[in-house]
């Protein structure tokens, strides 16, 4: 389904209705060794082997209006925890915590130093240009954090001569208005775009409250949100060889983080101001490509509430040097190092931090047949008072047939992954354990690929096994003296199925893209150093199973999209006593374009939750039922 | 013009049915006895902050037998709330402070059912009655969190006919437990250094007791002497090296003067978890994350602990004086009773909901 595996999908750009198509492939075993030189190919192609997908760009252009938290529980198996309709979102990717996906900008990863997790709802579509997801340990790729898998953003890509622009304006049910708009310019040496959006919502839904006298039905009192940013992106050909990109994101969101069912909200309120900004420099030479990224990052969270004032205000300075040597077809190797700096002003701590981090990576592809793609990774972290262990990645594809409809791989590889402890496991007052071991993870898998074409049909699937051991895994426990501190504590195990087909087909005028996938995840403590031993249970906040399905179909101007998905039963205590029902929740959409001269006037119609499914991703944190928005587009291309 | 209409003579059935139904429910209820009481010991299982899963579980002394989150089933699809601080048991009805969802819900103490719920409050902590018309509960008040001091909190009067507040007493920082006798509320304010007493008639602040700093836990005794056990100044701000030594007080309820104060030695280690076993004559705590017992009319403190280690609550069961100790593993994973007996030895255990924090015997 729509796990990502959109790969391979060729989309009408739906709701463009163009028939140009798009080809949302991520897959590595597509990633040929070129002879000519590309810049800024993708870390992916050394990914032989591990399972990457991406989230289509139909979709994204759909619903630009929504984060990323809205799109991975849509589209992919990662199961998104929702603090309700307007508080925090973190994700839990093959049976793992919030703090075990990297999530990399442009190549660079920006999960927050202090808490070492993404808040995925205050990360707007909007902003981005393509989503990628690579699952399993990519330590060795993408550094502290990838034990799960990677979640890689990347910057809009305006590649159109001249002038364009696009106007959007989106109402919607519960009081929500987004309004959005881009502007780019580019010829040959130069582009420049930059773009802006407000999001407002005032969330007031429907629930009922179970944990009042009676269960009276009420309004959402306390869950409005304001989020509003801008993106800038210029680009420079320097020379033929040379290029220069800047890169700037700018997010900020107020929010009432809705309190759960019978709880109090206590006024409470949530401002996060996250500025990013990245340059990057490429350079092709005899020697091969040389890439220069320096990136600052400004990441500001305010809380408070009658009884909490609390600010973490850290700056991230990032750099990373790679040099790429390609040999003709057969091999190419890239060497690089990217050092951090952490200035951090957090008032947990009894002082301002600093923290310095670097690592260095050898990475490898090699294809000594063309139907055989290996690669051998090797990553080395440096951490003060931390020693992470070498992490290496081996991998393989193997296309073992083929003829002219099918094509079949075998893939699979060993991967290593690590996590450093963040700033607040190490100076949170009181709590902080200076003491604590990196994290390390091994994950093993290995998967089918088949391809089909005949005519118009086009399918493709996938099934891949894995077995992940993460040893160390650390975890705030409480202490005597009533305040939590982190410890090492258990190792866990995760294991799994991943399933997803995807296929195109032209019937006459209308063009289907249809898409499935499957997760079974389980995830257990095998080992317990301290505390409880609730071996063999599945972890709280892992469903079992996730299922996700997408259909959409594009006729003339007209499109329309539908995504279902299926969420198991999760637990919410280790010991798996208590739990919350499985859910399926269905969203369509429709769209006309209409031809304004030599511009495109697009509206689209939404229908959310449209079972009106009640359900929970976080214990008693109600979600919205049935809604509907209503959106224009004007693009001048 | 009306119609035979086959849905309407269903919904009358239907409606007639659920009548029959509830009657027959509501008969039951007025029986003596409830599914949860007989040889009840409740155990109130605080739950994490702001996920509203507290719960309540109740242990059958005579068959063994445990039962969770009986709240949830005796209200089918109801939540409890968020943060179960204490329960209070008064005649039939068991009184659950709901601290983070400010309100004190009522249910049947043998049934379990919902009655009613006080609302009006702000930070709810433990609830005592004075009879069936009157009750107290102490709120915790003005926390800053830029210095992380509370100011002055307050009791709080309930009509128990109405579920309404009377009338709110200033006390001192941060009232914790409380206890009704000889027409007195006594108070205990964990934040400073004084007992608070509180007279039931005008309901006005009658004297302030000065104990040992940060008294947390009460008990009378059989000769109706209050008990009272600080853990000294340890606030987490502050250097060890400037913490206090706590003690166990006495004080004369007919008085209301302290009669003996027993410092503990070390100025690092908590003292908490005040109880007395049924004959009230003797006085269980912990104190350096072991659990103490002596004699009410010992004149030094017990150096012998009658179990080595700490929990997250401590109950004595009247009649037979086993211990129960609950062990809370987290805000994310349930807990559990160990129950020992007299002498400490460990007996057996059984699983329970998240953070247990107290036990009532029935």
């Amino acid at each position: 389904m729509a796990r990502f595996s959109f790969k391979s999908i060729v989309f009408l750009l739906g709701l463009f209705g163009a028939a140009h198509t798009l080809r949302a492939q991520q897959d590595t075993s597509h990633y040929q060794l070129q002879g000519v030189e590309i810049f800024g190919q993708p870390a992916e192609i050394y990914a032989a082997g591990s399972r990457v997908s991406s989230i289509d760009s139909s979709f994204l252009s759909t619903y630009n209006s929504t984060s990323l938290a809205a799109a991975l529980q849509a589209r992919t198996p990662l199961y998104i925890k929702s603090y309700g309709v307007s508080g925090i979102s973190s994700v839990s990717f093959r049976g793992t915590m919030a703090s075990h996906t990297a999530v990399l900008w442009n190549g660079l990863n920006i999960s927050s130093p202090s808490l070492g997790q993404t808040d995925l709802a205050a990360l707007p579509l909007g902003g981005v240009g393509t989503i990628a997801i690579q699952h399993g340990g990519t330590g060795a790729m993408y550094g502290s954090g990838a034990i799960g898998g990677a979640i890689l953003l990347t910057s809009p890509d305006y590649t159109s001569q001249g002038f364009s622009g696009e106007l959007q304006q989106e109402a919607g049910s519960f009081g929500r208005y987004y309004s959005k708009a881009t502007f780019n310019y580019g010829n040959d040496k130069f582009s420049v775009s930059a773009g802006g959006y407000r999001l407002q919502a005032e969330n007031d839904f429907r629930y009922t409250d179970y944990a009042s006298f009676g269960a009276p039905e009420r309004k959402q009192e306390h869950a409005a949100i304001l989020q509003y940013g801008f993106t800038q992106d210029l680009a420079w050909n320097l020379s033929t060889n040379s290029k220069l990109a800047l890169h700037s994101w700018y997010t900020f969101a107020d929010r009432e983080p809705q309190a759960s069912l019978g709880a109090a909200h206590n006024n409470s309120r949530q401002i996060d101001k996250n500025l990013r900004l990245l340059a990057e420099y490429t350079l092709g030479t005899n020697w091969g490509e040389t890439s220069i990224k320096a990136g600052y990052f400004n990441d500001l969270l305010k809380y408070t509430a009658t009884s909490i004032n609390s600010i973490a205000d850290i700056a991230t300075y990032q750099l990373q040097a790679e040099q790429t040597y390609t040999y003709g077809r057969t091999w190419r190797l890239r060497g690089g190092i990217n050092l951090q700096h952490f200035a951090a002003n957090v008032d947990g701590y009894s002082q301002p931090e600093k923290e310095n981090r670097a690592s260095a990576f050898v990475l490898l592809r090699y294809d000594p047949i063309e139907a055989l793609a290996l690669s051998l990774n090797l990553r080395q972290a440096f951490a003060e008072g931390y020693n992470p262990n070498p992490t290496p990645t081996l991998g393989a594809n193997y296309r073992f047939y083929s003829n002219n409809n099918h094509l079949f791989y075998l893939k699979g590889n060993v991967a290593g992954s690590y996590r450093v402890p963040t700033l607040n496991d190490r100076f949170w007052q009181p709590g902080g354990n200076p003491d604590l071991k990196s994290e390390q993870g091994w994950n093993y898998e290995t998967g089918l690929q088949h391809e089909y074409t005949s005519g118009t049909l086009h399918l493709e699937s996938e099934a891949t096994v894995y077995y992940m051991l993460v040893d160390n895994w650390v975890q705030w426990v409480p202490t005597e003296q009533g305040f939590y501190t982190p410890k090492n504590l258990q190792k866990v195990r995760s294991q799994g199925i991943e399933i997803s087909s995807s296929a195109t087909k032209q019937l006459g005028k209308v063009s289907i893209t249809a898409a499935t996938g499957y997760t079974y995840t389980l995830s257990e403590q095998v080992k317990s150093y301290e505390g409880p031993e609730e071996l063999h249970k599945q972890l709280a906040y892992v469903p079992l199973h996730k299922a996700t399905g997408a259909l959409s179909a594009a006729w003339q101007n007209w499109s329309l999209t539908g995504n279902v998905s299926y969420n198991g039963l999760r637990y919410t205590t280790s010991d798996n006593t208590t739990n919350l029902a499985a859910f399926t929740l269905l969203d369509l959409a429709a769209s006309r374009k209409f031809i304004l001269g030599s511009n495109t006037l697009q509206a689209s119609v939404q229908a959310n939750n449209l079972l009106n499914t009640e359900y929970q991703t976080m214990e008693n944190m109600p979600m919205p039922g049935r809604n509907y928005a209503i959106n224009f587009r004007f693009i001048i291309p | 013009m009306k119609k035979y209409n086959p849905v309407r003579s269903f919904m009358w059935v239907a409606a007639l049915a659920a009548l029959t139904i509830s009657g027959c429910n509501t008969n039951s209820d007025d029986a003596p006895t409830g599914e949860y009481a007989q040889d009840a010991v409740l155990i109130s299982n605080e739950g994490a902050f702001n996920k509203s899963n507290a719960s309540v579980s109740y242990y059958n002394r005579s068959t063994g037998q445990v039962q969770n989150e009986i709240y949830s089933a005796a209200n089918p699809s109801q939540v409890l709330g968020d943060v179960l601080q204490s329960i209070n048991l008064h005649n039939d009805k068991a009184y659950l402070v709901m601290n983070n969802s400010k309100k004190i819900t009522v249910v049947n103490a043998s049934t379990f059912k919902a009655e009613g719920e006080i609302n009006g409050l702000d930070a709810p902590r433990y609830f005592a009655a004075l009879n069936n018309e009157k009750g107290y509960v102490t709120e915790w008040l003005a926390y800053d969190p830029n210095t992380y001091q509370y100011g002055k909190g307050r009791v709080s009067v309930i009509d128990l006919k109405t579920y309404t507040v009377l009338k709110t007493i200033e006390v001192g920082v941060q009232p914790e437990q409380l206890v009704i006798t000889g027409g007195k509320v006594y108070v205990a304010n964990v934040g400073e250094n004084a007992v608070t007493v509180i007279n039931t008639i005008t309901d006005a602040v009658e004297k302030n007791i000065i104990v040992t700093q940060s008294p947390n836990s009460l008990a009378l005794d059989q000769n109706s002497n209050l008990w009272v056990i600080s853990t000294g100044q340890k606030d987490w701000q502050l250097d060890p090296s400037n913490y206090t030594p706590g003690a166990l007080t006495k004080i004369n309820t007919g008085s209301n003067t302290v009669e003996a104060t027993l410092p503990f030695s070390s100025k690092t280690a908590f003292a908490s978890k005040l109880a007395t076993n049924g004959a009230k004559n003797k006085l269980y705590f912990e104190y350096d994350n072991k659990v103490y017992q002596q004699d009410i009319n010992a004149t030094t403190l017990s150096t012998t602990p009658v179990i080595n280690r700490s929990f997250s609550s401590l109950g004595i069961d009247p009649v037979n004086n086993y211990i129960y100790a609950g062990v809370a593993p987290g805000y994310t994973s349930n807990g559990w009773v160990v129950r020992f007996n007299p002498t400490g030895a460990a007996l057996d255990s059984f699983r329970v909901g998240i953070a247990p924090n107290g036990f009532i015997f029935r």
